[in-house]
């Protein structure tokens, strides 16, 4: 089997969430306009150019996301405990678009359908110039950093493919982000192994 | 040293300094990681050899430099002995001793083949990203001196890293700067940088790693985490770390943002301090092909991951440190079971090494 051949098998047991309720932060600006942007404490944003069209469907390592909206309101879920629920279903992998201020460990809380609650770890490597320190993919790469009066050459932002598992066989009815500021999701998208 | 017919050229001996970086290490560890490398020692092995919470209150600069050092018997301080406890690494901050010849110090260490760490602010360095915009305390290499031409030749691994020549006004702007409150940049202005520098010194070449000799560095870490400091204005070890995680959240609660403002340089100290310990026992624990000790090197990262939770829940409560203090509480918790995991797995990798 082809690598093609199994992006394609694998991106056909995969679910986009929709996650535009929760999205409270603003990580990309225009170069025309790098004080719209302010992903982290210094006000510091990914610059729009480099990054796909907003809303559109994207593939990363053959999983399918759905970018956010680019440079009309809010683009990220900067985690304060939102719950995201999800269409029921048993599932393997949850996949994210995420980037961190620093790099960080933090845990999400997997709801199901019987009541259960799994506490499984989010692992996300810094967006500021640094390697993949968790093993994540670089989804995308802006490479230059916009700051609120320029745009800075020499100082990448990356935004990491990460992915938590589902150890549990039943049914994922909502996902519990943790209360960290550092921690920004983009996109989350749902997996399962076997149809 | 090079030395041209004006005897105003002052140049290192050999290549240029190699930039030293990791994404949680600070100017501090990057500068002392340039100049170690200088000296032939590996830089993860000598800063990442010690491991320890040491909270000094009332000491927190608002510098990204900052690190708690406490003074010794002699009454001064040594930051390259609190950066590399377990090796012969000293460092002094000094000064120009003479307002009309501020560079005579430098010549004389360039001279002698020896680069400067000097203090500056970011906002006069053309190279920097803050230039002309946020005033920030930073460190930079000093490798090179060219009065003739009017250049410093200066160093930086922090992003973007620089290395090359700058003209002597901006430096001298940078390095003399008030860096005065800059509200773009709440933790590291409002500190005088007064052309300090750091005269760093390894007296005696790192040994080569062994079991055993990592061993007796754990095991005295270890009981620094589990005893009680004789030095009662020191907080150290777990029950330090109670102190200080307690005192924290009352500030929050209090609306204190003095606390907050402390906690981002202080915290960042502590977190690249646990970053390079874990690294370095998760890198020997490979090639010891020892998990434990490995695992061990994992749960001391974990440390350092957690403190990116505090830290920066912290910065961005700034303005509002009581609407921020329950997460504060939270993530001193999460921290301090953090802390408590890599104590136990380091001395447990410790017992057997």
């Amino acid at each position: 089997m082809t690598g093609i051949s199994v992006s394609s098998a694998r991106s056909r047991l995969c679910e986009t969430v929709d996650i535009s309720g929760h999205r409270n932060n603003t990580a990309i600006s225009a170069a025309t306009e790098t004080r719209a942007g302010a992903f982290n404490v210094w006000r510091n944003s990914f610059a729009a150019e480099y990054l796909p069209e907003g809303k559109s469907l994207v593939h990363v390592d053959g999983v399918p996301f759905e970018f956010p909206p680019v440079l009309d309101g809010p683009d990220n879920v900067r985690c304060a405990g939102q719950f995201i629920r999800v269409p029921e279903g048993r599932y393997d992998w949850i996949h994210v678009l995420a980037a961190s201020e620093r790099r960080c460990e933090d845990t999400v809380e997997l709801n199901f359908a019987d009541g259960a609650v799994d506490t499984e770890p989010l692992r996300i490597s810094d967006f500021w110039a640094a390697p993949a320190w968790f093993g994540e993919v670089k989804a995308f790469e802006s490479l230059v950093m916009h700051y609120p009066h320029h745009v800075q050459r020499g100082v990448p932002a990356v935004m990491w493919a990460q992915r938590v598992p589902v150890t549990r066989r039943a049914g994922l009815t909502g996902i519990l982000l943790p209360r960290n500021v550092a921690v920004h999701v983009f996109a989350v998208t749902l997996q399962r192994t076997e149809p | 040293m090079t030395v041209d017919a004006t005897a105003r050229t002052y140049m290192i001996t050999g290549p240029e300094p190699e930039w030293w970086y990791r994404d949680l290490i600070s100017c501090l560890q990057a500068t002392f990681g340039s100049l170690l490398i200088r000296e032939g020692a590996d830089p993860l092995a000598v800063l990442g050899a010690g491991w320890r919470f040491l909270h000094l209150p009332g000491d927190i600069r608002s510098e990204e430099f900052y690190y708690p050092c406490p003074t010794g018997e002699s009454g001064g301080t040594d930051l390259g002995a609190a950066l590399a406890p377990h090796h012969d690494l000293h460092a002094r901050w000094w000064q120009p001793a003479d307002e009309n010849d501020v560079w005579r110090e430098v010549r004389a260490s360039l001279a002698d083949d020896r680069p400067v760490i000097a203090a500056v602010d970011n906002f006069h360095l053309p190279f920097r990203p803050a230039y002309g915009d946020v005033h920030a305390a930073h460190l930079v290499v000093i490798y090179g001196l060219d009065e003739t031409r009017g250049v410093v030749h200066v160093s930086d691994a922090m992003p973007p890293a620089f290395r090359g020549a700058v003209p002597i006004e901006k430096f001298l702007s940078s390095w003399g700067s008030a860096n005065p409150t800059d509200d773009q940049d709440a933790f590291f202005s409002d500190s005088r940088i007064g052309r300090r520098c750091l005269d760093v010194r390894l007296d005696v070449p790192p040994a080569p790693l062994t079991p055993e000799l990592l061993g007796g560095y754990l095991r005295i870490d270890a009981a620094g985490f589990t005893t009680a400091s004789p030095d009662s204005s020191a907080r150290t070890g777990l029950a330090g770390y109670d102190e200080f995680a307690a005192e924290l959240v009352e500030r929050c609660r209090a609306a204190d943002a003095g606390a907050l403002r402390e906690l981002y340089p202080f915290g960042w100290a502590m977190q690249a301090q646990a970053s390079l310990h874990g690294e370095l026992l998760r890198r020997c624990g490979r090639e010891w092909d020892d998990p434990a000790l490995a695992g061990a090197g994992r749960a001391v990262e974990a440390v350092a991951h957690a403190w990116t939770g505090l830290r920066f829940t912290g910065a961005h409560g700034l303005e509002d440190p009581r609407a921020v203090a329950s997460d504060i509480a939270h993530h001193a918790t999460v921290l301090r079971g953090a802390y408590q995991r890599a104590v136990d797995a380091v001395g447990a990798a410790a017992a057997r090494l």
